[in-house]
């Protein structure tokens, strides 16, 4: 059972989360968002497979559960999480690929985060400077130690369980079974579910961390069949999958929210201050 | 429009086509299925009418009948009119939190009990319940520049999946005090009194037929375990069984364990496996491998409980490989067809059988070697032994091996012999057995090595094991 089932965050974890530090909820919203974000384009740079980059969001979640947002740089937490997601996986990417990865993405060069147009009229010389992300010996060593010592503390904090199950697999099944993919427009419909899915990674609202991978691989099918405009059966088919009527509704409001609200923050909260932290 | 109006399930005249094309092939199916039905339905009556008195008198296939209706009446308004009210039957996941791991100091410790390669395992007492467990600490080295050890990772998650009585259980992770530098580690398991290697090394007497069974059944039952959750465990030998006193098995040291899929993945390490226990494809190089290693290593296992000595005890790769084909005949086209595509088997020079030499020596000598086994037993160690590994039984197969069946029965566990406790109060010997291979060192290889001598000797032991008594 265990490859479809995730443990979840207690109610006390999820209440205490406000306690944390001194930040209002927004901000660590938006830093939470931001942060994921980052780890996902740093799986893409690093050329893993998106299992591992969605394990590593959701490893990320739990360990700001457990432990204050700002108990350590954003970045590096990120950094650290995706090197041991990576480690335990069949793709491992060494410490200096990480190094690499996270001093570009961070830099000015980076298309990563969105910045304010350049003050003055001519070109910003920092664009596509590779002197801006070069990394030299002792900075890599440093980001090493760092790397290690947050590896040590985030399996410390999660009681050294590194077990995600993924609802996308989960999801591909169900489609079979509904017959989803037999319709015309089936890649339109298998890949609104997957971006569902990896969307919700994103949310604040930590939904892999409040619902097991079936019900999110429902809610994602039925938001999905529901953009596509495909029929769906009449009668309760989410109870075939063992999901509750109440707890689809929810997660199909919450994955529904992520894009526009995650769209805002990047516009807005990102300029204030995040990206500022995030330089480290 | 007109296309918007349809149903968005099938929207051009090819998918009708293709739909009413299979809607007729399915009432084709029906209707044969029907016609089918209806002549067994006449066969069997023309068959029922003879015996008629003696059925009406039995009344047997009528209760049958009768019995499924009335289960069925109420079962249809239950999906129905019920439904609402109490609510369909949904499956509950059960799943466990997270949160951060306790400290060592919540135990005891006792006395120190082995030095493995992985780390040292030493008996301790949880304080607040008094429980005894085993507590390893893992061996972590501090200039290793990739972090906290793979393979100790590796065998935190895997026993945090497993659930089995023939596998170890971990309670719980714990660390040092010292929190700010995770550096000691401990994976608090259930305490096991004996491990088999110890026990076999004492005994005075080897087990009884229905003692090995009893044993071998519960390994069997664990590696099924395994394997079907898709776990490789690749360092089986009698040193990583555990065994309590109420002659319960148990699967420990899971330090080089992996999860794989189906087809196993191209690039697994073939340095894994202690080197008695290790499987021929592993030593001639192969890189691509699945379950059947670890039903080599049982069929090792099984030899070294019934002799009480390891089976094959090389020295070195090539001595291993040596005394593999002496004992279980030199692979031939036939007995291991793609044994040549193997990396290490290129340089092999091997007693050709065409060479005039007869079957026996190229054949196995296992029937001869364990003259005190039953045919079924030799062929269950014959097959797990068997140098292709496409033909070693799975664990499943072996489960369900005849031998298993014939008596002597396996012994039940609550019945089994005691053994005087070591771990419990004294050190462990250190033991002779070599450890598995560490990661990262140089795979062996052997260039061009001659086989051609190792039947030499053969001939005297060809005769056989004659009379011997014994109470079973």
């Amino acid at each position: 059972m265990s490859h479809m089932t995730n443990p979840l965050a207690t109610p006390d974890q999820l209440f205490q989360r406000r306690s944390f530090g001194a930040l209002p909820l927004e901000l660590q919203d938006a830093i939470f968002f931001a942060t994921q974000c980052l780890t996902q384009a740093a799986g893409l740079l690093l050329q893993l497979p998106q299992s591992v980059a969605a394990q590593a969001n959701v490893l990320l979640a739990r360990y700001w559960l457990v432990e204050s947002i700002m108990a350590h740089e954003f970045s590096d937490v990120s950094a650290a999480i995706l090197y041991l997601t990576a480690k335990c996986s069949p793709h491992p990417r060494s410490p200096r690929d990480l190094s690499n990865i996270y001093a570009y993405l961070l830099s000015p060069s980076s298309s990563f985060f969105p910045r304010e147009p350049p003050p003055s009229p001519e070109p910003n010389p920092n664009k596509n400077n590779p002197s801006t992300y070069y990394v030299p010996e002792p900075a890599y060593q440093t980001f090493h130690a760092r790397l290690l010592a947050l590896e040590a503390r985030v399996l410390h904090a999660l009681s050294f369980d590194t077990h995600v199950a993924l609802p996308h697999p989960l999801a591909v099944t169900y489609l079979q079974a509904l017959d989803f993919l037999h319709v015309a427009p089936r890649e339109r419909i298998g890949k609104k579910v997957v971006q569902y899915l990896n969307a919700a990674l994103l949310s604040p609202q930590m939904l892999y961390l409040t619902s097991q991978p079936a019900a999110l691989a429902v809610a994602a099918i039925y938001n999905a069949a529901r953009d596509v405009g495909a029929k769906m059966p009449e009668c309760e088919w989410w109870e075939v999958f063992d999901v509750e009527r109440e707890e689809l509704g929810f997660l199909v409001v919450g994955m529904r929210s992520v894009e526009g609200w995650g769209r805002r923050i990047a516009w807005r909260g990102v300029g204030m201050g995040l990206g500022v932290r995030l330089k480290a | 429009m007109a296309t918007k109006a349809k149903s968005r399930w099938a929207d051009d005249e090819a998918d009708a086509a293709l739909e009413a094309q299979r809607k007729k092939e399915k009432a084709e199916k029906k209707r044969l299925k029907a016609e089918k039905a209806r002549k067994l339905e006449a066969e069997k009556q023309a068959r029922d009418a003879a015996p008629r008195e003696a059925e009406s008198a039995d009344g047997r296939p009528p209760a049958k009948r009768r019995r499924i209706s009335p289960e069925r009446e109420p079962a249809q308004p239950a999906t129905g009119s019920d439904a609402p009210s109490s609510g369909p039957k949904l499956l509950r996941f059960e799943s466990g939190a997270f949160g951060r791991c306790r400290s060592v100091e919540n135990y005891d410790k006792l006395n120190d009990i082995e030095e493995g390669a992985y780390g040292w395992v030493s008996r301790a007492k949880e304080i607040a319940t008094g429980k005894v467990v085993a507590l390893k600490r893992l061996k972590i080295d501090p200039k290793d520049r990739g972090g906290l050890p793979i393979t100790g990772l590796r065998e935190i998650q895997i026993l945090k999946d497993c659930e089995h009585r023939n596998v170890v259980m971990l309670q719980e992770v714990v660390v040092g005090d010292d929190t700010s530098r995770i550096e000691n580690i401990f994976l608090v398991l259930e305490f096991l009194e004996h491990d088999l290697k110890s026990i076999l090394e004492d005994m005075p007497e080897p087990f009884l037929a229905s003692e090995v069974k009893t044993l071998l059944g519960q390994l069997a039952s664990g590696v099924a375990y395994l394997h079907d959750n898709w776990i490789l465990h690749r360092d089986l030998k009698t040193s990583n069984l555990l065994l309590n006193n109420r002659g319960q098995l148990k699967i420990a040291d899971f330090g080089m364990a992996r999860y794989v899929g189906e087809p196993p993945p191209p690039n697994l390490t073939q340095l894994v496996v202690t080197l008695w226990y290790r499987a021929p494809e592993l030593i001639l190089g192969a890189r691509r491998y699945g379950p059947a290693v670890d039903m080599w290593s049982v069929g090792c296992i099984f030899g070294e409980l019934l002799t009480r000595e390891p089976l094959l005890q090389g020295r070195n790769e090539v001595d291993e490989l040596t005394k593999i084909f002496e004992l279980c005949g030199v692979p031939t086209d036939e007995t291991w067809p793609s044994f040549r595509r193997l990396p290490n088997a290129r340089g092999l020079r091997l007693p050709s059988s065409a060479a005039g030499n007869n079957k026996a020596a190229t054949g196995s000598a296992i029937r001869a070697r364990f003259p005190l086994l039953t045919s079924a037993g030799a062929a269950l160690l014959g097959g797990l032994l068997a140098l292709d590994p496409e033909r070693r039984p799975t664990a499943r197969e072996m489960l369900a091996h005849e031998y298993f069946r014939q008596d002597p029965k396996p012994k039940q566990e609550a019945m089994f012999p005691t053994f005087p406790s070591k771990a419990g109060q004294e050190r462990r010997r250190r033991r002779e057995t070599p450890n598995a291979p560490a990661r990262g060192q140089q795979a062996a290889d052997f260039g061009a090595v001659d086989f051609t001598g190792i039947f030499s000797g053969r001939e005297r032991e060809e005769r056989g094991g004659g009379f011997s008594l014994r109470m079973v």
